[in-house]
């Protein structure tokens, strides 16, 4: 039987859809409670996996956020991100076992490597991207052994060294003794890393031509790969269209410089690749509906499938033809475009989407007759 | 009553948590690596209903993680503070700032800080902190010194020390409260932690000894505008007799040394306070009041105040008087003799406040 498709949701900018159009230290770290917990409640009623929670300076702790926002929801799952460099193996499993207990079955963790070296010296993370990966690796390696191992842990590695570890706090994972576990990442370091440990590479996308043989390398190793991508869906393209143009037309050369900073700062294959292609006229499609336009303005999560519901339920079948799962998504804002997806392009999937979920709410004709 | 007078804290209560377990039992019982939301909740609104200021919420191995635990009964309680404990070899200073900022965020002015150096070296080495003792606290000041900066906000921290180094550090997320900061604990009897709760802390934690020992060694730190505060445990009932047959009771079901499992973990602590107190309770009674007698069963913080509600408030006066303003207590069972003393001894303890103060 095939994997049935997911979808997860980004709760980066719930409140305030312009947030990454201002400068990195304009952007506020007091979490804005109300939206995201209307964000939340919206995703529950949409049949959404988890809520992506990022890590970074500019952002409140996930693992607390995620905490919080689970006491006033019932059953989203909360993607935590993670780096290796900030916390030890053994008190991470600690925190993230807890998380789990008080939220049984509703914890998963996003390993990311950073994006951006001088952000990581804040924390004391010195190392450069590829041996991030490496000492990820050994990090996962650990926690793996303290989820699924009964004995106590003893590990002498390169970068992190324990005794007889234990944590006694469970983890009450949704299947299994361990949480799922997603890689963020485009590089060849990330695909290995995923493969190894995890359950599901999460990159950005790239035209076919060029997505397809990567999503392979790791479907064939066993692990799934996911896309993370910002949607513009609407009932007609012309609909999709004006949304984006309208999302990109309120910011100004200002955003620009955001940017264009911050991809000078950035160490990350995935951020890089992103920009690069939004830097040119002839990659501003990289298909019919994977679109850049938004990326100068809005940072490299800004790369967006745009299109009518039809148009998007086409792409994301066309995806999984080539073997991708998961969808990870972003919404500019995001409670609208959430039930966009939901109420045009959910019902426009059929069996491969599965059950999940809450059927469309009343008063949503058929899909069909949405579409042109 | 706010804002005057010394302020009491209580240990959170823990899942499962019997009456009277003895440390070894309690760290073997499943039930204290799970959180007990319901019971915890609770015991949280009878400490806010106790005049109870903050919870104490413990970090070891065999329970859960204080900060995941602190945010979900902060985001369930109204107005009760919370001390989380932390650990420098743990994590990184800019991440235990931003989680502690990010749970001040959902709860303004409800967290503070318990700093400890932890007590046993094997436990240490699970999380893979390798430092001995002096050296534990040597980091500690380097960790320290990195999250006062980011409190500060004034421009990115940067620091190069022997065990931490940062590079413009900064936070978006602000800390919520009355301060800049939070309050920060620094628990221990050491030298070394003294110092340490001198240059950063709000208070310097101690366990408790007589209220003459006791007024010796916080007189350098008050001298330095920095608090000191007590850990001890309560036992208490309408009498003195009824109390202290109580406190006979706590230990008559074990060994006075549960089978040498607390000596052996005396034994095999590295830390100043535990060693001392356990060798304070040679003596059964350092006052007429202060027992040692749970000491070598129950742990050093058993180290109790016994007696009726006049005895135990003129016990907590004479140490308010020694220069104590914090006082962290814990009793068997935690709740009851919580609400008890919110009850019963704590108004004693604020009428003998005013007479002096009158």
């Amino acid at each position: 039987m095939r994997t049935r498709l997911r979808f997860h949701w980004s709760l980066s900018q719930a409140g305030d859809p312009s947030r990454r159009a201002r400068s990195l230290d304009q952007q506020s770290g007091v979490p804005p409670l109300a939206y995201q917990i209307e964000l939340c409640r919206t995703a529950e009623h949409c049949g959404i996996d988890s809520m992506l929670m990022a890590i970074g300076y500019t952002r409140p702790d996930p693992l607390v956020l995620s905490i919080a926002l689970g006491a006033r929801t019932s059953r989203i799952r909360f993607m935590i991100a993670c780096r290796s460099g900030l916390i030890t193996p053994t008190y991470f499993v600690q925190q993230i076992n807890t998380a789990s207990t008080l939220l049984p079955g509703r914890i998963c963790i996003n390993m990311v490597c950073g994006h951006t070296p001088h952000e990581l010296g804040y924390y004391g993370d010195f190392l450069e991207h590829d041996e991030r990966y490496v000492r990820t690796a050994e990090f996962l390696a650990i926690c793996r052994d303290l989820w699924t191992r009964p004995e106590p842990v003893t590990v002498d590695g390169r970068y992190y060294r324990i005794e007889d570890a234990c944590v006694r706090t469970p983890m009450l994972a949704e299947r299994g003794d361990r949480p799922e576990i997603f890689v963020g990442g485009n590089s060849p370091q990330a695909e290995d890393l995923a493969a190894e440990y995890g359950d599901c590479l999460w990159r950005f996308p790239d035209s076919d031509v060029v997505l397809a043989p990567r999503v392979r390398r790791v479907v064939d190793r066993g692990a799934e790969v996911g896309l993370l991508v910002s949607l513009i869906c609407r009932p007609t393209r012309t609909e999709a269209a004006d949304a984006a143009g309208a999302l990109v037309g309120r910011f100004g050369a200002e955003t620009r410089d955001v940017h264009r900073q911050f991809a000078a700062n950035s160490d990350s294959t995935g951020f890089r690749a992103v920009y690069a292609a939004a830097a040119s006229p002839s990659t501003a499609w990289l298909s019919r509906t994977l679109w850049t336009g938004a990326v100068p303005f809005l940072g490299a999560p800004a790369i967006a499938l745009v299109g009518s519901y039809a148009e998007i339920a086409e792409a994301i079948l066309g995806y999984r033809e080539m073997g991708v799962t998961q969808f990870l998504f972003v919404g500019w804002p995001d409670v609208s475009e959430m039930q966009h997806f939901a109420d045009g392009v959910k019902p426009l999937l059929g069996e491969a989407a599965g059950q999940a979920g809450s059927p469309a709410p009343a008063g949503i004709g058929p899909a069909g007759s949405l579409t042109r | 009553m706010t804002g005057t007078g010394a302020k009491f804290h209580w240990r959170l209560l823990q899942g499962g948590e019997g009456q009277g377990a003895t440390r070894a039992a309690q760290n073997s019982a499943r039930a204290a690596a799970l959180p007990d939301l319901p019971a915890q909740i609770a015991f949280c609104a009878a400490a806010e209903q106790s005049g109870i200021d903050s919870v104490l919420v413990d970090l070891n191995f065999a329970k859960p993680d204080p900060v995941a635990l602190t945010t979900a009964l902060a985001v369930r309680t109204a107005s009760l503070k919370f001390i989380v404990a932390a650990r420098s070899g743990l994590l990184s200073p800019t991440l235990l700032t931003q989680q502690i900022n990010t749970v001040s965020t959902l709860a303004p002015g409800r967290v503070s800080l318990n700093i400890v150096a932890g007590h046993s070296p094997a436990e240490q080495r699970t999380y893979g902190d390798f430092l001995p003792h002096d050296e534990r606290y040597r980091r500690t000041d380097e960790f320290l010194a990195i999250c006062h900066g980011l409190w500060e906000r004034s421009g990115g921290v940067t620091f190069s020390g022997q065990y931490f180094r940062t590079e413009d550090a900064k936070l978006n997320t602000p800390f919520l409260g009355d301060a800049r900061m939070p309050e920060i604990f620094i628990a221990g009897n050491s030298d070394e932690s003294r110092r340490l709760a001198e240059r950063w802390g709000t208070c310097w934690m101690r366990l408790a000894d007589t209220p003459a020992s006791t007024a010796a060694a916080v007189a350098p730190v008050l001298a330095n505008g920095v608090a000191a505060g007590l850990r001890l445990s309560i036992i208490a009932a309408p009498s003195d007799e009824e109390a202290r047959r109580n406190a006979a009771s706590l230990v008559a079901g074990v060994a006075r040394d549960d089978g040498g499992r607390e000596r052996a973990f005396v034994g095999a602590s590295d830390s100043v306070s535990i060693r001392q107190t356990f060798d304070l309770a040679e003596s059964e009674w350092l006052t007429s009041c202060l027992w040692t007698g749970a000491v070598r069963s129950h742990g050093a913080p058993s180290i109790a105040l016994v007696g009726g509600p006049e005895t135990v408030a003129a016990g907590i006066h004479e140490f308010i008087r020694a220069g104590v303003s914090h006082f962290i207590f814990s009793g068997w069972p935690k709740l009851d003799s919580m609400l008890f003393f919110g009850r019963h001894i704590l108004p004693r303890v604020r009428e003998l406040e005013q007479a002096v103060t009158c």
